[in-house]
């Protein structure tokens, strides 16, 4: 694969792992065939909660540079988020999803996250 | 069954030999493909195989790539799908005629916080400021990297960055005479920019720009 290094990192650790990836040949798509349909949904479905968890704790994060949450405020916000990205972790173990199978191809919208 | 590789302009050279391929043309556009007795799996082994036939493809032609995976029953079918998207796939395949796809990866230093996200102690606080600082380093790393690499590519995409360390995963898509002048700017914001790791490679078939 050396001969697709156009650019090589000055920190040669970075290469050891899984560079330069496959992945923009495997396709990411909702798989809704009927032996995989509790997988499929449980894909769609855990997209949407991701999708809505990113949201708010964007809002959450803009919130904290303008200033206008008090410390209270961030250490409670901060506590429900972790907690809630450690739940979507197990429940995406559980159905054995990637944390790149919850991000869906809109087609000419580009990818949902 | 059959698995498809890649849809090309009609007429074009001939097939590479690098697997017993067959080309279904309708009108101005062909679907390279192979007959194949079962349904692909992705093995590793099974995926490269597939990028070296579009990658040996793309060195004599322009063309869009198909994901790995994708299959239909029969010719017929193929030919049928060739004629119901014809006008998107010409508007595609003229989007992407002359150019390869040049993928660019950017890291930063890293957490000064050691503890990890499973840590329980950790504060809520804590978690949010740690979100908050890698979302100002991306946006430094898209403004230092993503932008000035964005003049010299016809079109561009960001992906999710999903690696330890990762700020910023960028896919542009660049017209072949232009990658060399391409990664030399990649190796000139290296060097002005020694606090991150870029990371380029290329040139790929246009995955992240054959549909729009």
């Amino acid at each position: 694969m050396t001969d697709k290094l156009l650019h090589r990192p000055p920190d040669p650790d970075l290469l050891a792992g899984s560079l330069p990836s496959i992945d923009p040949v495997l396709s990411r798509r909702v798989n809704a065939d009927p032996e995989n349909l509790e997988r499929g949904l449980a894909q769609l479905v855990l997209t949407l909660v991701e999708l809505l968890r990113q949201l708010m704790e964007r809002q959450a994060l803009r919130r904290i540079d303008d200033g206008t949450l008090s410390e209270d405020q961030i250490e409670r916000l901060g506590r429900t988020f972790m907690l809630l990205a450690e739940r979507m972790e197990e429940l995406r173990h559980e159905f054995g999803l990637d944390e790149e199978d919850l991000n869906l191809n809109l087609g000419p919208l580009g990818n949902l996250l | 069954m059959i698995e498809l590789y890649a849809i090309t302009s009609h007429p074009g050279p001939p097939l590479p030999d690098v697997a017993p391929l067959r080309e279904i043309e309708r009108d101005r556009l062909s679907a390279v493909i192979a007959h194949i007795d079962e349904e692909p799996v992705a093995t590793a082994d099974r995926l490269w195989h597939h990028e070296r036939v579009v990658e040996a493809l793309m060195q004599s032609r322009n063309l869009l790539p198909v994901r790995y995976g994708t299959c239909l029953p029969d010719e017929d079918a193929v030919a049928g799908a060739l004629d119901r998207r014809r006008e998107e796939l010409i508007t595609a395949l003229e989007f992407v005629r002359g150019a390869v796809e040049v993928s660019v990866r950017v890291f930063g230093q890293g957490s000064e916080d050691q503890r990890d996200a499973s840590d329980r102690n950790r504060s809520g606080a804590d978690y949010l400021r740690e979100k908050a600082r890698r979302g100002h380093e991306r946006a430094r790393a898209v403004s230092a990297v993503h932008e000035p690499l964005r003049a010299l590519a016809r079109a561009d995409a960001e992906r999710p960055a999903t690696l330890d360390r990762e700020l910023l995963r960028s896919a542009f898509l660049v017209d072949r005479p232009r990658v060399a002048t391409f990664s030399r700017l990649v190796a000139a914001l290296q060097a002005s920019h020694p606090g991150l790791q870029l990371l380029c490679t290329g040139p790929w078939p246009p995955y992240s720009f054959a549909q729009r």
